[in-house]
């Protein structure tokens, strides 16, 4: 590489041009005005991500704003804004932002805050804060410095102490990890970006609805799910309290543990959580039905009987064994293809299917219904019809599935901000120089310093410790 | 239902005398009257406290589970915060305004419709408690008192919301004081606030306090969503807008401490940020579609 360099373009300053661009974008991503304007054009660029709603059908973004607003809306990717390039974007900008000033600011900030002590003492610095305050004593140089030393401890302070001439000098300092706090904070910001990648790259989500009984096979994991029951708690008042589903993990056939969740209750299991997220009722099939039998003439059918889902269950009082194969919440029927379908997951039009045997011989495979009994006779050619008195509907369970290893980085970002953030905020770091400058019969003592912010508590420290001087 | 109301109807009538008190302080510049109205605004906070309390036990859950309690809160956390400010720089004419306008926003909350007043029992997703509490407190019999994360959250971000609220309310003072010193005019009400340069440092404090805990509120929002929706960030409206209002914080703070934005410019920045709060607190639940009930 080093030999090829002569043959590459050269920048102005005669550098090779992808370190012109390198120095280039390092100056831009160094730029504090650069962090303004992205946390401003996040915080705007976001407001379009709440005003519209996300990921909608396409039809709905046309009916809702008209097909030339939807076409900008698709073409500006706002339907889906916040996985958009844009945004992600700006979030890499603030990431590489925080990266660069982080490099070019943490290390001469160290070794300054490491090497305060060691700055020359000036005896005139005193004169040079806004903050400063002079008392006169009457004691001897020594004591003064001794109260001086005294009141600073009193206030935890560390100091340093130094003669120039015929002045005391005492350097006092407190708080110098508060200055690593907007750092602590920038790093926990990378911290959560990096696990919300890790999420995004190496996690996944899914949804199963499961009867009662059923199993979930779960993807990339060695291990089987199954629902052993769902229900539903009320407030007394009739309100829904909770939703509620018994799980049993089953690997290599074993069951390894049960968990009832709920809402707001997961299961976690190697890495993958489980939640209930929805119920319902499902439309293709019963838990049971009760099926009587109508005699021709009479007009009454008769005590209807219980019959299970796939089961074959013999009628009382008459030759025929019945099964129950098939259930449409809102039948329908397609003559062009001939088959059966739900115009609805609502029970709109519910019918169930039979089949019929007599002596261990299927006659009959007849739909029949709820609503419109006896419209076709159940079985052909008898004096016996089948009616549907009622049914149990099937309850599904709807199990939300999430793997996302970032969590956990996201959370230890979460914890870093705190950090972060009481050092930044609540720790102060204040420096300050005292001179005790005595003449035989009184001292005069010059204290004063500076803070990084809140100037009040400053001042008040300021005096306290003098009043301390004063009153000893 | 009842002992609340009492409270509530005490602290309403409380919040008036308080902010009457504070303002003849600020009129008249008559000291006892200022320790009066102090006084006064401790027992309101104590009024308001128990307004929290009686809620929880007449509800059976912590007492933010809808618009009018959270206004409560709102208005529980803005005395405190005030009440801190006033001990720690001795300033009490700012409490004449603080006080006030505590009284309106407990007059709004009194004339709320009643679907956002009634108790109701929590839905599914609002039901998350500490099991660690849980296990604390049942020997005792209390477990139903555990609280869980969407308590905290909601704690958390309404102390951020008043800090917030604080910072905006000094920073329009600061406005006009400041409009007064530059133009060298005089006017004994203006006079009576501290100085501009005291007020911007104000301002500054308040957010240096509403940032971190609307952090903390939207951490443990996440924690919470981890649980009840299955994933800690879900760009619902509510979660975006606290995302947006933070941003805009966080813009306050880089200005100020990176690029010495003081005074005018910051207090405008202040402003818009509380702008933000407000549609965060208000707009979101009314205007835009979302997984948020109320707060
Ligand atoms: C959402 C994004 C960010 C957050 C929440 C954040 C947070 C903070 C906080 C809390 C402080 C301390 C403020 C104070 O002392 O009052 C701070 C200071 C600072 N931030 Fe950021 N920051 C963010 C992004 C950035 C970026 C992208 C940069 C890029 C250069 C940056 C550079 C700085 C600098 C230079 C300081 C001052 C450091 C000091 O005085 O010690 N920040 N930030």
């Amino acid at each position: 590489m080093r030999k090829k360099d002569n043959k590459v373009s050269k920048g102005a300053e005669g550098k090779a041009w992808y370190q012109a661009i390198g120095s280039k974008l390092w100056y831009l991503f160094n730029s504090l005005k650069l962090t303004l304007f992205v946390l401003i054009t996040l915080a705007i660029v976001s407001i379009f991500g709440t005003v519209i709603e996300q990921n909608l059908p396409a039809e709905d973004y046309v009916a809702r704003y008209g097909e030339k607003w939807a076409r900008v809306i698709f073409y500006l990717h706002l339907n889906d804004l916040f996985h958009s390039f844009t945004f992600q974007a700006l979030l890499a900008a603030l990431a590489l932002n925080i990266i660069v000033c982080t490099f070019e600011r943490f290390p001469p900030k160290w070794k300054a805050l490491l090497n305060h002590r060691s700055e020359k003492f000036d005896p005139n610095i005193v004169d040079r804060f806004s903050n400063s305050e002079t008392v006169s004593l009457k004691v001897p140089a020594e004591t003064a410095k001794g109260r001086v030393l005294k009141a600073f401890a009193r206030k935890k302070f560390k100091t340093m102490t130094f003669s120039s001439g015929s002045d005391q000098l005492v350097y006092a300092w407190k708080g110098i990890i508060g200055r690593f706090g907007s750092d602590v904070t920038h790093i926990s910001l990378l911290l959560i970006l990096l696990g919300a990648i890790v999420g995004s790259v190496a996690g996944y989500k899914d949804y199963r609805a499961v009867y009662e009984g059923g199993t979930i096979k779960i993807p990339k994991a060695d291990f089987k799910l199954r629902l052993d029951k769902f229900w539903i708690d009320y407030y007394d008042s009739g309100q829904i309290k909770q939703y509620n589903s018994l799980l049993t993990v089953m690997e290599n056939g074993k069951e390894v543990l049960h968990k009832q969740i709920w809402v707001n209750e997961p299961l976690y299991f190697k890495g993958i959580r489980f939640y209930q997220s929805s119920y319902g009722v499902a439309w293709d099939r019963v838990n049971d039905a009760g099926i009587a039998i109508k005699k021709k003439g009479e007009s009454d059918p008769q005590a209807p009987v219980t019959v299970k889902w796939e089961q074959l269950v013999k009628m009382p009082n008459s030759k025929y064994s019945v099964k129950l194969v098939g259930y449409t919440a809102d039948f329908a029927y397609d003559e062009a293809t001939g088959t059966v379908y739900s115009k609805s997951p609502d029970a709109n039009n519910p019918a169930v299917k039979l089949e019929v045997y007599e002596g261990g011989k299927l006659v009959s495979t007849p739909w029949i219904f709820l609503k419109y009994p006896g419209i076709f006779p159940a079985i052909p050619n008898s004096d016996t019809d089948l009616v549907l008195e009622g049914y149990h509907g099937e309850m599904y369970s709807g199990i939300s599935i999430n793997r996302d290893p970032g969590t956990n980085i996201v959370w230890l970002g979460a914890a870093v901000m705190g950090i972060g953030f009481i050092l930044a905020f609540f720790v102060y770091h204040r420096r300050v120089w005292v001179r005790i400058r005595g003449n035989g019969k009184s001292t005069e003592v010059k204290i004063g310093g500076m803070i990084n912010k809140n100037n009040f508590v400053f001042e008040r420290e300021i005096k306290e410790i003098l009043d301390s001087v004063k009153s000893d | 239902m009842i002992l609340s109301l009492v409270f509530f109807t005490f602290s309403f009538v409380f919040y008036l005398i308080t902010g009457l008190l504070y303002l003849g302080h600020w009129l008249f510049g008559k000291k006892w009257l200022g320790q009066i109205a102090t006084s006064m605004a401790y027992v309101t906070l104590l009024s308001t406290t128990m307004v929290l309390i009686t809620r929880a036990s007449e509800s059976g859950h912590a007492p933010f589970s809808n618009l009018y309690e959270s206004m409560v809160l709102f208005v529980w956390a803005t005395n405190i915060g005030y009440l801190a400010m006033e001990y720690r720089h001795k300033l009490k004419v700012l409490g004449a305004i603080v006080m006030i306008i505590e009284f309106f926003a407990m007059l709004s909350a009194s004339l709320l419709p009643y679907r956002y007043k009634s108790v109701e029992p929590l839905n599914p997703a609002l039901q998350n408690k500490w099991h660690w509490m849980m296990n604390v407190l049942s020997p005792f019999g209390l477990q139903k008192y555990a609280i869980g994360w969407l308590d905290f959250h909601v704690f958390t971000t309404f102390i951020g919301y008043s800090a917030f609220a604080i910072s905006f309310g000094v920073s329009i003072i600061y406005l006009v004081k400041n409009r007064y010193e530059t133009n060298g005019r005089h006017n004994s009400l203006v006079d009576a606030f501290p100085d501009a340069r005291v007020l911007d440092e104000l301002g500054y404090r308040a957010i240096a306090w509403g940032f971190p805990f609307l952090a903390v509120g939207i951490v443990s929002g996440a924690v919470w969503a981890n649980y009840a929706w299955g994933t800690y960030w879900s760009w619902d409206p509510k979660e975006t807008w606290s995302l947006i209002t933070w941003l805009v914080y966080a813009a306050y703070l880089h200005a100020r401490v990176t690029r010495g934005w003081r005074g005018k410019r910051a207090a405008y920045l202040s402003i818009a940020g509380f702008l933000a709060v407000i549609f965060l607190y208000w707009g979101v639940s009314f205007v835009l579609p979302g997984l948020h009930a109320y707060a």
